[in-house]
């Protein structure tokens, strides 16, 4: 990319908080907070604990929910798709399950599980599992038989099978599934953050708005953005370093 | 020289030039060169390559893979611009891609997005120089009367490879650049597709650059059959097919045949020699 | 082990062959066993099950829902609900086409374009619609059309995304054969770049559409009203756990047909790809 290129780029970013400064100054959007207005309060935000405790919360609930979601679709979704007993056997009700957002949970989980952490990392698990366990599925379904074959011919056990065949030709897939799930479980976790209260940044940002310091909500609007890029570029990351074989092109 | 087994060619008169004779398609290619340099990474794929294709001729493009063939043609239909030298076709320098010179990729490039019949159609809509009612006669001769309706993908590779030639001769250019194309096609298939473009090409009068590794192919339907050295792809003999006209693929039994065929085998091999230590080389 | 395998295996099970049941039976099988599993749960008490409903009053709520009886006291209907739940997803989706497929192409086929425009939506990409909610609240008008807003928010960006990468995946070949048969670049971009892009138009409107549906459901049970959203949320207040099943099973259909819909529509638009 030529500097000119960049140039215009940057200035594609920059035109962000100009518009928006401009857009205050002239009363285009009455209400929104101006972009000094919220610089104070997020340095004013950056002094208070109860933003850092907030901060490290929806992290540590994004982060660990995920996990868990990946550590549940990945192995059953390669289940489903190369057994079809197995599938057949579990594959139904979980897609009667599916279509339901995510945060529609949220009453049931509050009533049923002990703890409103447990809640919200529930919600934002599920908003993680679908698309995983979906890509999961497709992966595992896409592998072609004959690597299947070979791998037995050359006197792969079925496990072996399944941990040096399968399992890597489904990567890929496997990789988009927690893309997009990275992103669900963020809007699920800010979801019910706001419906459940307490604490994270979903619940503070909202919160800003009942208690009418509104320039604090553009403060947790920003650094949710800010953290949902950090941890999409993680599972990139994450998936560059998992498949490079599928980078290594013949010159 | 082209077409001068034809008996219908003056042998008296000097080698057709397209001012002489009206004819239209010679390409004229001058100490061409092309450097791809994406990051950094110079790859010179084609280096101080000169060929004249006379108007009407048939000449393949012979070579290993990695050559540079496919630069050549890219050049020619006006997707690349050469990094030196010119590409000229009937004296004027090529600037961009034209209906004239038709191309046939090497992986099927119809349009899966429109029937049989759209896709040959296609090139008649997009500019009206083309005579009513062609579309449907190609279509007939090519033998896809039925298939009108269905999708590309509903076809078997021959059937898809057919219909990407019949789109190419709706179009009636004066040159068919023609990339491997019967490359991935069994070899009944192949055969019958070779039968049917040597057919077209001596009823209709059109230049054809065919690339192919296939020495057999090459003589079987080239006047002449130009080897390309490893990269970087620059000319290195031209092997002049004097089997006549009509051939049909039984003509590889011949000696003569045999005789061209050990003579192009043998350049060929020292030059995939030399392209393997290359690749080694790193 | 393959499929058949262990089907050989589960048909002798100790001495005898037990036959396999059929592929649609032991599809209901899992049905019956997910509501088997729940109604258990909620007699024996796992976890605090016991303070949720089980499936047979689920069911009989959902019966009284669909006869027309209000979901709560003097509230509306299951009709109305879904109604205001439906056009709010509807109405965003559509604005989200109309603006992100155009603005898609745009992008995906002029550099100028791009560097102009996509840097700065990138800003705005990674905060979550629902995020949003407080926001639109404040700067809407109506609280109408603040949701509208938030679930415009949640169905354009993937549709967006999708749009861009599709037009940059066209086969380069594509558009050269196009040339070669006499396009202008006009042609081209009608005749090559949206039909080779639409499949993938296609995907970003199926994720849009069900980020649309989780927005909605938030941002109603954030903001309140009336839809199915707000409906879960004050069937829960009002400790109406029945309710709340319904109204879950409610969004669950709404979904579930609305995917149907876009898969059968994007089937039909894209009906020359193979179909594996």
């Amino acid at each position: 990319m030529d500097s000119r290129r960049r140039l215009v780029r940057a200035g594609s970013i920059l035109a962000v908080p100009i518009l928006w400064l401009v857009a205050s100054r002239f009363g285009i959007l009455p209400g929104l907070p101006t972009p000094v207005e919220v610089l104070d309060a997020y340095v004013g935000e950056l002094y208070r604990e109860d933003f850092w405790i907030s901060t490290i919360r929806s992290t540590i609930r994004v982060l660990s929910s995920f996990a868990i979601a990946a550590a549940v679709a990945i192995p059953l979704g390669l289940l489903i798709g190369r057994y079809t007993v197995f599938a057949d056997l579990t594959f139904p009700a979980l897609e009667m399950l599916r279509p339901i957002p995510p945060i529609a949970w949220i009453p049931f989980t509050i009533l049923v599980l002990p703890a409103a952490e447990l809640s919200i990392m529930f919600i934002t698990f599920l908003g993680a599992f679908f698309p995983i366990l979906l890509n999961t599925i497709q992966g595992a379904r896409g592998v072609e038989v004959e690597y299947s074959r070979a791998a037995q011919s050359l006197g792969a056990t079925s496990y072996q099978t399944f941990r040096h065949v399968i399992y890597p030709s489904a990567l890929p897939a496997i990789h988009a599934g927690m893309i997009v799930g990275m992103g669900l479980a963020w809007v699920n976790l800010i979801a019910a953050e706001m419906v459940a209260g307490g604490t994270g940044l979903g619940f503070l940002t909202w919160s800003a708005y009942t208690s009418g310091s509104y320039p604090t909500i553009i403060v947790g609007i920003i650094t949710i953005g800010l953290l949902g890029a950090a941890s999409s570029a993680l599972v990139r990351l994450l998936g560059d370093w998992q498949i490079d074989w599928a980078k290594e092109q013949p010159a | 020289m082209s077409k001068h087994d034809s008996p219908t060619d003056d042998p008296t008169t000097a080698g057709p030039t397209p001012d002489s004779t009206g004819k239209t398609g010679a390409i004229d290619i001058n100490d061409l060169s092309k450097i791809y340099d994406p990051e950094g990474e110079r790859v010179v794929a084609v280096e101080g390559m000169d060929l004249d294709v006379e108007a009407e001729e048939f000449v393949a493009l012979l070579g290993p893979s990695g050559c540079g063939k496919s630069t050549v043609m890219e050049c020619i239909a006006g997707y690349l611009e050469p990094t030196d030298g010119e590409v000229l076709v009937d004296g004027n320098t090529i600037s961009e891609p034209d209906p004239k010179r038709g191309v046939v990729f090497q992986e099927n490039r119809l349009f899966p997005w429109k029937t049989i019949k759209e896709n040959v159609e296609f090139g008649p809509r997009m500019h009206k120089g083309v005579e009513e009612g062609r579309a449907e006669s190609i279509l007939d001769e090519m033998g896809l009367d039925g298939f009108e309706a269905s999708y590309p993908s509903g076809l078997s590779g021959g059937m898809q490879q057919r219909a990407e030639l019949a789109r190419l001769l709706a179009n009636d250019p004066a040159i068919m650049l023609m990339d491997e194309p019967f490359s991935a096609l069994d070899a009944l298939t192949k055969e019958i597709m070779q039968k049917k473009l040597l057919e077209v090409w001596e009823r209709d009068n059109r230049t054809v650059l065919f690339i192919t590794h296939d020495v057999e192919e090459a003589i079987l339907l080239a006047d002449r059959v130009v080897i390309m050295t490893a990269r970087p792809g620059q000319v290195k003999d031209v092997i002049d097919v004097d089997i006549e006209r009509p051939r049909d693929p039984e003509v590889v039994t011949t000696d003569r045949f045999t005789e061209l065929r050990e003579r192009a085998l043998s350049v060929i091999r020292e030059e995939a020699q030399r392209a393997l230590e290359q690749e080694e080389g790193g | 082990m393959s499929a058949e395998s262990l089907e050989r295996l589960q048909r002798q099970v100790g001495n005898w062959t037990v036959p396999l049941p059929s592929k649609r039976v032991r599809q209901l099988l899992s049905i019956a066993l997910f509501l088997a599993l729940w109604s258990a749960a909620v007699r024996v008490g796992f976890l605090g099950f016991d303070k949720f409903v089980g499936p047979e009053t689920t069911f009989q709520t959902m019966l009284s829902a669909l006869g027309g009886t209000p979901m709560t006291d003097g509230g509306e209907t299951i009709y109305e609900h879904s109604a205001y739940s439906a056009l709010r997803v509807l109405v965003a989706v559509t604005i989200a086409i109309l603006v992100a497929i155009p603005l898609g192409l745009t992008i995906g086929t002029s550099r100028r374009w791009e560097d102009a425009l996509f840097p700065a939506l990138e800003v705005f990409r990674p905060v979550p619609p629902v995020a949003w909610v407080p926001i639109a609240l404040l700067l809407m008008p109506t609280f109408r059309s603040g949701v509208i807003f938030v679930v415009f928010v949640g169905a354009f960006f993937p549709i967006l995304v999708n749009t861009i990468e599709g037009v940059r995946t066209v086969e380069e070949e594509y558009v050269q054969a196009a040339a070669s048969l006499g396009a202008e670049s006009r042609d081209i971009f009608r005749h090559v770049i949206i039909p080779a892009t639409l499949p993938s138009i296609v995907t970003g409107v199926s994720l849009g559409v069900g980020l649309a549906w989780i927005t909605v459901v938030a941002a109603e049970m954030i903001a309140g009203g009336v839809g199915i959203g707000y409906i879960i949320f004050q069937a829960y207040r009002l400790l109406q756990t029945d309710v709340v099943a319904v109204g879950m099973i409610a969004i669950g259909f709404l979904g579930y047909v609305s995917a149907a819909a876009v898969h059968q529509t994007g089937n039909y638009l894209t009906r020359w790809q193979e179909i594996d």
